[in-house]
């Protein structure tokens, strides 16, 4: 970049690491930075794309309206969202490894734009490392941090995308001197061009692009069983098994976590569903009430999906029961008191599929106190939080 | 394809790189702007912390592995070795909370309900059973006096150097 050109520091600041044989790996290579990088750009674009869908789905403006078809839409965007997640952490450490030199590069800042394309390295790395640990400490339910997950994952992914973008442009030059057919005909657009491989006893290229993809793939099959069926027996290494919870079920928030134990149990339950013609109904009417069976799954945000077959009224029923229009918008509240899922929207699409169900039972039984008992929200293409437990109102928004 | 797509995106690397400042610019004004739910100095702790912690620990670390590795495991076996401690290692990262036995809680079981200790016992034993065989397949070729295949590494004499071990990437 001839622009701005800046003066070279005095050769004798460079020691230690600023050496220039300070590296001498084969690996440090700009075509298996390349392929490294060209892997990490499909990867992260998956992860930013699914998570786009699945922030979306969670706060749809008002003008999108989610299918609530297919049923599995986001058991499989948010499934991929943290499985490839998950395979980015030897993709990315690889790729940081094989680079590692260019943060000793001298002179450290050529010209101004250099410069600026050094900076814009910060938050990619920064925000790189940042979501992959947060991702990973997230699915885990390990909360060593004071931020509230969603929404700093989603600011910071902004931020990742962002300077991914800029770096794919500042770097398209050298991945195509370096990488696909025909490349000894691209040479002459960059000064960076992979050297043959010298001889050595250490891990080859090749060596290092066949163990990077292995550990991908390791970490894939052993933890993708949380959402694959079928894969649940190579479950070994993921924080859910789509088998292991009550009634077969896994959960995410229990009972007494969202303190609603008490409430729950209170046998004058009452369902209140208000529209037009409002009314109540108690546990016993409830279950009365026009039953139909369903299989669908639960797909939580944190990944893992299982299915379980549902019992209860179709959500349309009771709407209709009310007087509530095909058109209109209900509000699902939970016994909840406080919190962020205490409550959620349910738009036309979903609140009238014949799948949606306010389910009081599931795989043959009442509910468990932790799937929502008495009853609860069930619905096609929806992301678990947004299936709301421990449901006592429905109404008209 | 790719050839095409690259040559596509070089044309638009202008755009790309007023549409990436943008995309960076939204995710600052929208972390700083929620501080209630990011905490932005906590959040700039992680972020930060998180490449100090990989420039300045795992990098070296991974390094200091590797010229022992080079040091202590003989030529046509040393990819191996390497190959199979950074495939555990990137195992091992990407399950940490899991086998350390972190997060959860008591009253919900069905989170992190696995015996993850055993099951990461029983992948890296996978693992290094694979590289046992590739490691007695190198010796017996070497015996043999067959050279050995150029997959994981070359041949020749090369003194590697301390990063020239692609191992136990311990970063987060």
């Amino acid at each position: 970049m001839p622009t701005g050109r800046l003066p070279h520091p005095p050769a004798a600041l460079r020691r230690g690491p600023l050496r220039e044989d300070a590296f001498p790996s084969r690996l440090h290579d700009p075509r298996v930075a390349a392929l490294l990088g060209l892997w990490l750009g499909v990867t992260f674009g998956v992860c930013f794309l699914t998570g786009l869908v699945s922030h979306y789905m969670q706060h749809p403006p008002s003008w999108l309206a989610w299918p609530a078809r297919p049923v599995w839409l986001y058991r499989v965007t948010q499934g991929l969202h943290v499985s490839t997640g998950m395979a980015c952490v030897p993709l990315l450490l690889a790729k940081l490894w094989t680079v590692y030199p260019r943060l000793w590069e001298w002179p450290p800042v050529r010209s101004v734009a250099h410069a600026l394309e050094r900076l814009t390295i910060v938050p990619l790395v920064a925000g790189a490392l940042f979501q992959l640990a947060t991702g990973i400490a997230n699915v885990a339910q390990w909360y060593r941090f004071r931020f509230f997950f969603t929404v700093t994952h989603y600011w910071v992914a902004w931020i990742t995308i962002g300077a991914l973008l800029v770096h794919v442009a500042a770097k398209v030059t050298v991945v195509r001197a370096n990488v696909g057919p025909g490349r000894d005909a691209r040479a002459h657009l960059t000064d960076r061009l992979t050297e043959p491989e010298p001889p050595g006893d250490g891990l080859s290229r090749r060596g290092l692009g066949i163990a990077v993809g292995t550990a991908a793939g390791l970490i894939t099959a052993t933890s993708a069983g949380q959402w694959v069926p079928g894969l649940a027996p190579l479950d070994l290494l993921a924080p859910r098994r789509p088998d292991i919870g009550p009634q077969g079920l896994p959960v995410n928030r229990s009972a007494v976590a969202a303190r609603v134990v008490a409430l729950a149990r209170d046998p004058d339950y009452r369902l209140e569903v208000v529209g037009p013609r409002p009314f109540t109904l108690g546990l016993d009417e409830l279950r009365a009430f026009d039953r139909h069976t369903v299989t669908l799954p639960i797909t939580c945000v944190e990944g893992w999906s299982a299915d379980g077959t549902w019992h209860g009224p179709r959500l349309r029923d009771l709407l209709d029961a009310a007087g509530i229009p095909p058109d209109a918008t209900v509000r699902v509240e939970s016994l909840e008191a406080r919190g962020g899922y205490r409550a959620s929207e349910v738009r036309p699409p979903h609140a009238r599929d014949p799948l949606t169900l306010l389910a009081t039972g599931l795989n043959g039984a009442d509910l468990d106190l932790d799937h929502g008992y008495p009853a609860r929200l069930i619905a096609p293409d929806r992301p678990g939080v947004l299936q709301t437990k421990w449901v006592h109102r429905v109404v008209m928004v | 394809m790719l050839v095409v797509g690259l040559r596509w995106l070089a044309g638009l690397r202008w755009l790309a790189v007023g549409m990436g400042l943008a995309a960076l610019g939204y995710g600052v004004d929208g972390l700083v702007t929620m501080s209630r739910a990011t905490h932005p100095p906590q959040a700039a702790r992680w972020l930060i912390g998180a490449v100090v912690l990989h420039d300045a620990v795992a990098v070296p670390v991974t390094a200091a592995v590797g010229l022992l590795v080079s040091r202590v495991v003989r030529a046509p076996y040393r990819a191996v070795v390497q190959g199979a401690m950074l495939v555990s290692a990137a195992v091992a990262l990407a399950s940490l909370p899991l086998w350390r036995g972190y997060g959860g809680s008591p009253d919900n079981p069905t989170v992190n309900p696995l015996p993850y200790g055993r099951n990461l016992a029983i992948v890296l034993g996978a693992v290094w059973a694979v590289a046992a065989v590739l490691i007695a397949v190198r010796a017996r070729r070497a015996r043999s006096g067959h050279a050995v295949p150029t997959v994981l590494a070359g041949s020749a004499e090369l003194a590697d150097s301390a990063d020239s071990a692609e191992l136990a990437d311990s970063a987060g």
